[in-house]
């Protein structure tokens, strides 16, 4: 009898030790989760950091836009914790958008991501892009549409697949690892907010290390990421004389290496629906014209990126059996330019 | 036969929680290319030493290691095995105090460590306490609940790999023998424990092979799940490799956001799991050399560790110590099984001789 009293007063002890790891948690609805982060900077060589808010109350505002400046971005963002009326919780973003001024500066960038990656708040899986405006704009201007959610803006980089497939959608992490990478470039998104929509896919910056090196259309970096073998999935193309979309797509890459000099000879398997065709156009001619359309977008880009020294489709990780360790990180320099590709693309009607 | 079944599981676990948090920082500094090579030396190694230690313990069935070395005399018994206290408290107290930075990290960032610190050591004493059937018996319960979470994580981890971020490469020449981190590497394989379990169940070598391949592969994940989604010249930057590799897992469908949690929930079962089994190993060793109450030695020698775990100030510190408390096991790793196969096969060959006269 006496045993069991003290068994209960034990678990009764136990419970009070075990509820008061609750004293430092603030309650959801006291916390303020932002989806999206803007980062730009400012004349005086001060950072801008623009939150995207969701609002759950008020009916004619999805959203509210706080910014808070500081020296550094931990500083800026220690403000807007500072002076916000709710605690505010970091680990909820989705995007984060940069402007161009610190994107296209190699070392801004580089500070940016490391300082991304090593932040335990922000999640590292949280993707990123670039914007040629005003990211306080860029943010803001979901309010001004009529009947979007607060999500949108992350919504738009992920429609799911077949829908869009030339959206790059890149992860910070991606993007940290291009900074040591030596054999493989990344593509980051560039955004703009729409007149109608809320944003505006531009193109992509090719990023080699953290510093630009060139910005690519949204078909040419389709092509991009067929190569670096997402699928194509979805995709319509229209040949003038015919619309077709893409149901399919597969590349295998056969990397050698003669005397040094490296050759690629890369096979691209589309698969595709015809959509609509002019009256009397055969299935020929569809073929042919779609081959020859995407051979001579791969060359312009492969003769773009060979200029830049900028291996955006990551040829060089084909070539981790041949070239040592060591030598890889010539592989931009020295390797890259010589590369010969033999690029073929074989049409089948589904 | 259960009994080895439980024995199996803590080894398992045991090598799990040492190897999650630096095994693979300590890989990647050792070598560039073929990082399975040094895995599999070390595992080799290590195996041979199991074999040595298993075969020195069956010279003398109904002992443990304690047992043994008393007696070799009790001098003997003080010389060894008190170092070897030593170097158990300050590995738990190291052990547990990385694994709670690594927790905060993940999913208590505005919790202090010491609460942390305190509920980490208050349950691995308690079972510690309670002895060694309750150990075995949540080895089980622990293994059943942590290898679903390994086989998730390194499941979910997948759609981020790249295949080329690796060179599978040959030619690495095996100068990383003599590096002086290869013998810390070493010190990450605890299997001393066994020896301490001894004197009810005889361990069979066949048994203890299968639990060997099965550590093996978890290592190799341990260290290839980061290379595969970072490749080399990234991981090395990173500070945790394996909480980043985890971190970078987005499944949107999923009802859990983050896989990182489920890494952070593995790793609380693994911690408290071997750090019951390092204590229970100090109690038994002090209750048989100095005859005092085990639980009181596991208490004491465990608010020694703790105050230890509070004082380490940085991380920095904390990982340069607790290299150097694995080194020291590495140490003992080598020196006990050799010791206790040397006195057998001695003292065995002895007996046959008194024998033939």
């Amino acid at each position: 009898m006496k045993k069991n009293r003290l068994f209960k007063l034990s678990i009764v002890c136990m419970t009070i030790i075990l509820l008061s790891g609750c004293w430092d948690i603030k309650d959801i609805n006291k916390r303020t989760i932002p989806l999206v982060l803007g980062i730009s900077k400012e004349q005086g060589g001060q950072y801008k950091v623009t939150l995207q808010i969701p609002v759950l109350k008020n009916e004619s505002q999805v959203s509210k836009v706080v910014t808070g400046k500081g020296e550094s971005i931990t500083s800026a963002l220690g403000k807007i914790r500072t002076n916000s009326e709710n605690a505010v919780d970091y680990t909820q973003i989705r995007l984060i958008v940069v402007q161009n001024n610190l994107a296209h500066n190699q070392k801004e960038l580089s500070a940016i991501v490391k300082f991304l990656m090593g932040s335990e708040e922000i999640p590292s899986r949280s993707l990123i892009a670039i914007t040629d405006e005003n990211v306080e704009d860029v943010l803001s201007s979901i309010n001004d549409k009529l009947g979007v959610h607060a999500s949108s803006i992350y919504d738009f980089f992920n429609k799911g697949a077949d829908w869009a497939p030339e959206i790059f959608s890149t992860p910070v992490w991606e993007v940290y690892r291009s900074l040591f990478s030596s054999t493989k470039d990344i593509a980051v998104p560039v955004i703009r907010s729409g007149k109608n929509t809320v944003l505006i896919f531009e193109g992509s910056d090719i990023l080699k290390k953290g510093e630009l090196m060139d910005r690519f259309r949204p078909e040419e970096i389709q092509l991009i990421r067929v190569l670096q073998n997402k699928n194509e999935k979805g995709k319509i193309e229209s040949l003038g004389f015919a619309s077709i979309m893409v149901s399919n797509s597969s590349i295998r890459l056969t990397p050698s290496l003669k005397n040094n000099k490296p050759s690629l000879s890369s096979n691209l398997n589309i698969k595709i629906n015809v959509l609509e065709r002019n009256d009397g156009v055969t299935n020929k001619k569809i073929i042919e014209e779609l081959e020859r359309v995407i051979e001579k977008r791969f060359f312009q880009v492969l003769k773009r990126m060979q200029e830049s020294h900028a291996d955006i489709f990551g040829f060089g990780q084909e070539f981790q059996q041949f070239i040592s360790y060591n030598e890889l990180k010539n592989w931009r320099d020295e390797y890259f330019p010589e590369l010969k590709v033999n690029f073929e693309v074989e049409v089948n009607m589904e | 036969m259960t009994q080895r079944i439980q024995i199996e599981a803590v080894f398992i676990i045991i090598h799990l929680s040492f190897g999650y948090v630096v095994y693979p920082n300590l890989i990647y500094m050792l070598t560039k290319t073929a990082h399975w090579e040094v895995i599999i030396c070390q595992a080799l190694l290590q195996l041979m030493l199991i074999w040595v230690y298993i075969k020195g313990l069956h010279y003398f069935p109904t002992h443990n290691v304690i047992d043994i070395y008393l007696k070799m005399g009790r001098w003997a018994a003080i010389v060894f095995l008190t170092p070897f206290v030593i170097n158990l408290i300050a590995l738990a107290s190291l052990n547990i105090r990385i694994h709670t930075e690594v927790i905060i990290s993940i999913f208590l960032p505005r919790t202090p460590y010491w609460a942390i610190l305190m509920l980490l050591f208050f349950i691995s004493i308690y079972t510690a306490l309670k002895g060694l059937g309750t150990i075995l018996r949540s080895a089980i319960f622990i293994f059943l609940f942590v290898i679903p979470l390994v086989v998730l994580n390194i499941f979910s981890s997948v759609i981020n790999f790249n295949i080329h971020n690796v060179t599978p490469g040959l030619n690495l020449p095996p100068k990383f023998l003599v590096d002086i981190k290869f013998f810390y590497l070493l010190g990450f394989s605890s299997f001393l424990f066994l020896g301490f379990m001894t004197s009810k169940t005889k361990l069979i070598f066949r048994q203890l092979f299968g639990a060997w391949v099965i550590v093996t592969l978890l290592f190799l994940s341990v260290v290839y799940i980061p290379l595969f989604i970072f490749g080399q010249d990234t991981v090395v930057t990173l500070k945790n490799p394996f909480l980043e590799a985890m971190d970078s897992i987005d499944i949107s469908w999923f009802s859990f956001n983050r896989q990182a949690i489920f890494f952070g929930v593995l790793l609380v079962g693994l911690v408290i799991l071997t750090n019951s089994v390092l204590f229970w190993m100090i109690g038994t060793i002090m209750q048989k050399i100095f005859k005092w109450h085990s639980s009181y030695w596991i208490i004491a020698c465990a608010f020694i560790a703790f105050i230890f775990a509070l004082v380490v100030p940085n991380k920095y510190l904390l990982e340069k110590y607790f290299l150097w408390s694995s080194g020291a096991q590495a140490f003992f790793m080598i020196i006990i099984p050799i010791t206790i196969f040397i006195y057998g096969s001695w003292s065995n060959r002895g007996v046959r001789g008194h024998e033939e006269k």
